[in-house]
C-alpha cells in the first residue's frame, strides 16, 4: 500500500470519470470510481478513501442525499461536482456537510487546488489546527486574536473579528451564508444575509488593498464566501 | 310600484272600501241627486278601480255597485226589491255598462303593461349586448351574463356553468347555491353545441314564459360573445405560436453557427496536438492549448446564455431577492473579469451612502458581467469603462458606459433583441444574447434598461426598485468602532 491519498470519484458520466481518473493518477493519487450513489456509499465504507469527489446528479439517488448519508458516520472531505445553475443544490450539499464545490466545466488547476485544501483541512481536523494564517501582507493570529498588515495592527470590531477568524480558520474552503451567519451571529439570524453583506463590506474595507476588487475574501455568488490564504 | 301579489291580496279590499265610501257619500246627497246621475257617477270609481287594481276587483266592484245602487238608491230604499220597470232597465243597463267598462279598461291596461314589458326586454337585451360587445375575455363575458340575469330577474341566486373550451363557474352572489333545485335552467347554446347553462333560483314570483324567453335570448347572446372571444383567443395563440416558431428557427440557425465556431477551433487544435505536426516544445503548442481552453469557456458561456434565455422566455426566471450591496456585486464581477479588463481603464463611482438593494445576487452579477464585457468588446483599448450608480427616491439608477463607437439611434432599442448585432456577426465574438438576458433579468426585477449615445461613447442605463414588496431597505444596527 502506498501512502498516496486515495480519492473516490462519483459521477455518472464515463467521460468525466475517465478524465478525472487520468489526471489524478498522473498527480500520484490513488483513484476509485463509482457511477451510482449506492455504489459510492458501499465503496466509501469498504475502501475508506481520504477524499470523495461527488457529482450531484446521480441516476439512483440525489447527490445531496449521498452527502447526508456519508455524514452520518464519516468526516471524509467531500467535494461537490455540479453543473452551473444549481446554487440551491450546492448550498444544500454544503450545509449538509460537504467541504467544497466545483462547477462543471472546471479547470484542472482548480480541481487540484480544491483537493489540496480539502485534504489539508481533513489533516487539521485530526491534529492541531493552524494558529497563524497569512494572506499577502495580512497575518491573522487566531490564538491571540490579532490581525496585522505588515507590522501594523488592524483594529476590528468584535463581529468583524469573529467573521474574519471563521473565514481564516477555514481558508481555501467555501463557507455558505447560512453557516457563517449561524457561526458569527447565531442560528436564529441564519437568514439575515444582509448582516453578512454589510459586515463583509466593512471588513473588506479594512483588509483589502482595493475593496472594490477583493483578493483575500472572495464572494462565491449565490453560495457564500471563501478566504484565500497563502499556500 | 304596486307589487302584483300585494294588489291581488289587497285590491279587492281596497275596491270594496272605495265603493263603500262613495256609496256613503252618495247616500248623504240622495235628496239632491237624481237616480240616473248616481248611476253615471258610479261609473267613475269603477273605471279607476279596474285601471288601478285590475279586472278582478273591477268586476267585483261592478257587482257590488249594482247591489249598492239597487239597495240605497232604487225605491223602495234599503231593499233589493224593484217596483218600477224603468228602474229595472236602469239597473240592467248599469250592470252591463259597468262590466263592459271594467273589461275595456282592463284590456287597455294589459296592453299597456305588455308594451312596457316589451320595451323593458328590448332595453335589457340592448344593455346586455352593449356590455358584451368587444369583451375579449370569456370570464368577463360569463360574469356580465350572470350579473344581467341576476339583476333583470331580481333573482335570489344565479349560477352559470361553462363547459366549453375553458370551464367556468360564476355564482352571483358568491357562496353556495340554495339547497333546493333551481327554478329555471337555460342552456347556453351555440352553433357547435351546448356551451353550458344558466341556473336561476327565484321562488317568488314564479318565472313567466315571457321571462323564460328573455333569458333564452340572453343565453344565446352570451353564447355568441363566448364563441367570438374564443375565436379571437385561438387566433392570437396561433399567431404567438407562429412567432415563436420563427424565433426558434432563428435561434437554431444562429446557435449552430455560434456553437460550431468554437468547436471547429477546439477540434483543429486538439487534432493537431494529437498528430505529429506540432513539436512538444514549440510555442505553437502553448497557443493551441490556450485556444482549446478559451474556446471551451466560450462554449460554456454560450450554453449558459441559452439556458438563461430559455428561462427568461418561459417566464421561469424568478429573482431570488435578498438585500445586497451594489459595490460588492460590481467588485466581485470585476474581480472575476480582471484578466479581461487589463487593456481598459475602469472607473467606478458608487456612493457609499447607497442603501441595500433587493436583488438576486447571481442574476445581477450576470447583468454587470454582460454589460461590462459588451463594453470591453466594442470600446478600443486604453479607453475608460465607467460604472456609476445613484439613488433617485425609491429607485436606483445605474450606468455602465464606454468610449466605444456609438450606435445609430434607430438601433438603440433593438440591441436588446436576441441575436441582434449592429456590426456583422463574424467580426465580434459573443453569443448575441448578453444584452437580451440583461433586459430579461432587469425586467424580472421590476426595473427598466435602455441604451443611450453619449458625446464620446455609449451608455447602458438601468433602474431597479429599492423597495421589496413595499419594504424599504433595512438599516442595520452597527457596532461601535472599538475593541
Amino acid at each position: 500500500m502506498s501512502n498516496a491519498p486515495h480519492i473516490l470519484v462519483v459521477d455518472d458520466e464515463p467521460q468525466i470519470l475517465r478524465a478525472i481518473r487520468t489526471i489524478l493518477t498522473e498527480k500520484q493519487f490513488r483513484v476509485t470510481t463509482a457511477s451510482r450513489g449506492e455504489e459510492a456509499l458501499t465503496l466509501a465504507a469498504t475502501n475508506e478513501p481520504d477524499l470523495i469527489i461527488l457529482d450531484l446528479g446521480l441516476p439512483d439517488m440525489d447527490g445531496v442525499e449521498v452527502c447526508t448519508r456519508l455524514r452520518e458516520w464519516t468526516q471524509i472531505p467531500i467535494i461537490i461536482l455540479s453543473v452551473r445553475d444549481s446554487e440551491r443544490d450546492k448550498v444544500a450539499a454544503l450545509d449538509m456537510g460537504a467541504d467544497d464545490y466545483l462547477t462543471k466545466p472546471f479547470g484542472i488547476e482548480e480541481l487540484l487546488a480544491r483537493v489540496r485544501v480539502a485534504l489539508r483541512h481533513s489533516v487539521n481536523r485530526k491534529g492541531e489546527p493552524s494558529k497563524m494564517v497569512s494572506a499577502g501582507p495580512l497575518t491573522i493570529d487566531l490564538a491571540w486574536h490579532i490581525v496585522k498588515r505588515g507590522e501594523e495592527e488592524i483594529k476590528l470590531t468584535g463581529i468583524e473579528y469573529k467573521l474574519l477568524a471563521y473565514l481564516a480558520a477555514n481558508h481555501g474552503r467555501v463557507l455558505t451564508h447560512q453557516s457563517i451567519l449561524s457561526h458569527v451571529w447565531g442560528p436564529e439570524d441564519a437568514d439575515h444575509t444582509e448582516y453578512l453583506r454589510v459586515y463583509m463590506r466593512q471588513l473588506r474595507k479594512k483588509l483589502e488593498e482595493d475593496p472594490e476588487r477583493p483578493q483575500y475574501i472572495l464572494t462565491e455568488p449565490g453560495i457564500g464566501y471563501r478566504f484565500i490564504a497563502d499556500e | 310600484m304596486w307589487n302584483s301579489s300585494f294588489v291581488s291580496r289587497f285590491g279587492y279590499l281596497l275596491a270594496f272600501l272605495l265603493i263603500a265610501v262613495i256609496t256613503a257619500l252618495f247616500s248623504l246627497l240622495r235628496g239632491a241627486l237624481d237616480t240616473t246621475l248616481v248611476a253615471l257617477l258610479y261609473l267613475i270609481p269603477l273605471g279607476l278601480i279596474t285601471a288601478r287594481w285590475g279586472l278582478g276587483p273591477g268586476i267585483m266592484s261592478a257587482l257590488l255597485t249594482f247591489l249598492a245602487f239597487n239597495y240605497f238608491f232604487i225605491e223602495p230604499h234599503y231593499t233589493f226589491t224593484v217596483h218600477r220597470p224603468a228602474d229595472i232597465v236602469i239597473l240592467v243597463v248599469f250592470l252591463i255598462v259597468a262590466v263592459v267598462i271594467s273589461q275595456l279598461v282592463a284590456q287597455a291596461q294589459a296592453g299597456l303593461a305588455a308594451a312596457r314589458a316589451r320595451e323593458r326586454e328590448a332595453t335589457q337585451l340592448y344593455e346586455l349586448s352593449t356590455a358584451l360587445a368587444g369583451l375579449p375575455n370569456d370570464r368577463d363575458i360569463a360574469q356580465i351574463l350572470a350579473k344581467q340575469v341576476h339583476a333583470v330577474a331580481e333573482g335570489e341566486y344565479v349560477e352559470l356553468n361553462i363547459t366549453g373550451i375553458r370551464a367556468l363557474n360564476i355564482r352571483i352572489p358568491d357562496g353556495h347555491p340554495p339547497t333546493r333545485g333551481p327554478e329555471l335552467i337555460v342552456p347556453i347554446e351555440a352553433a357547435r353545441g351546448i356551451l353550458g347553462e344558466i341556473r336561476l333560483w327565484r321562488a317568488e314570483p314564479a318565472i313567466s314564459p315571457s321571462e323564460k324567453r328573455l333569458y333564452q335570448t340572453f343565453a344565446s347572446q352570451g353564447a355568441l360573445a363566448l364563441e367570438r372571444a374564443w375565436l379571437v383567443q385561438a387566433e392570437s395563440r396561433a399567431r404567438v405560436l407562429e412567432e415563436s416558431d420563427q424565433l426558434k428557427s432563428a435561434i437554431l440557425s444562429s446557435v449552430s453557427h455560434e456553437l460550431r465556431t468554437p468547436l471547429s477551433t477546439i477540434k483543429a487544435a486538439a487534432s493537431s496536438l494529437r498528430g505529429k505536426e506540432v513539436s512538444w516544445d514549440s510555442p505553437a503548442r502553448a497557443e493551441l492549448v490556450a485556444a482549446i481552453d478559451d474556446e471551451a469557456d466560450h462554449l460554456n458561456l454560450l450554453v449558459g446564455n441559452l439556458l438563461d434565455m430559455s428561462r427568461i422566455e418561459s417566464g421561469a426566471l424568478k429573482p431570488r431577492r435578498e438585500w445586497n450591496i451594489l459595490p460588492e456585486i460590481v467588485g466581485s464581477v470585476l474581480g472575476r473579469m480582471k484578466h479581461l479588463t487589463v487593456e481598459h481603464k475602469l472607473k467606478i463611482d458608487i456612493p457609499e451612502s447607497l442603501p441595500l438593494i433587493p436583488v438576486d445576487y447571481v442574476q445581477m452579477e450576470q447583468v454587470f458581467t454582460n454589460l461590462v464585457s459588451n463594453s470591453l468588446k466594442y470600446a478600443p483599448a486604453n479607453t475608460t469603462v465607467s460604472i456609476s450608480a445613484q439613488m433617485e427616491e425609491d429607485t436606483i439608477y445605474v450606468q455602465v458606459s464606454n468610449q466605444g463607437p456609438q450606435v445609430p439611434p434607430e438601433h438603440l432599442e433593438r440591441i436588446f433583441d436576441k441575436f441582434y448585432r449592429v456590426t456583422a456577426a463574424d467580426r465580434v465574438t459573443g453569443t448575441g444574447l448578453g444584452l437580451s438576458i440583461c433586459k430579461g433579468i432587469i425586467e424580472a426585477h421590476g426595473g427598466r434598461i435602455w441604451a443611450e449615445n453619449l458625446t464620446d461613447g455609449l451608455a447602458f442605463n438601468f433602474t431597479l426598485p429599492l423597495t421589496w414588496d413595499g419594504a424599504k431597505p433595512p438599516q442595520l444596527p452597527m457596532e461601535p468602532e472599538n475593541e
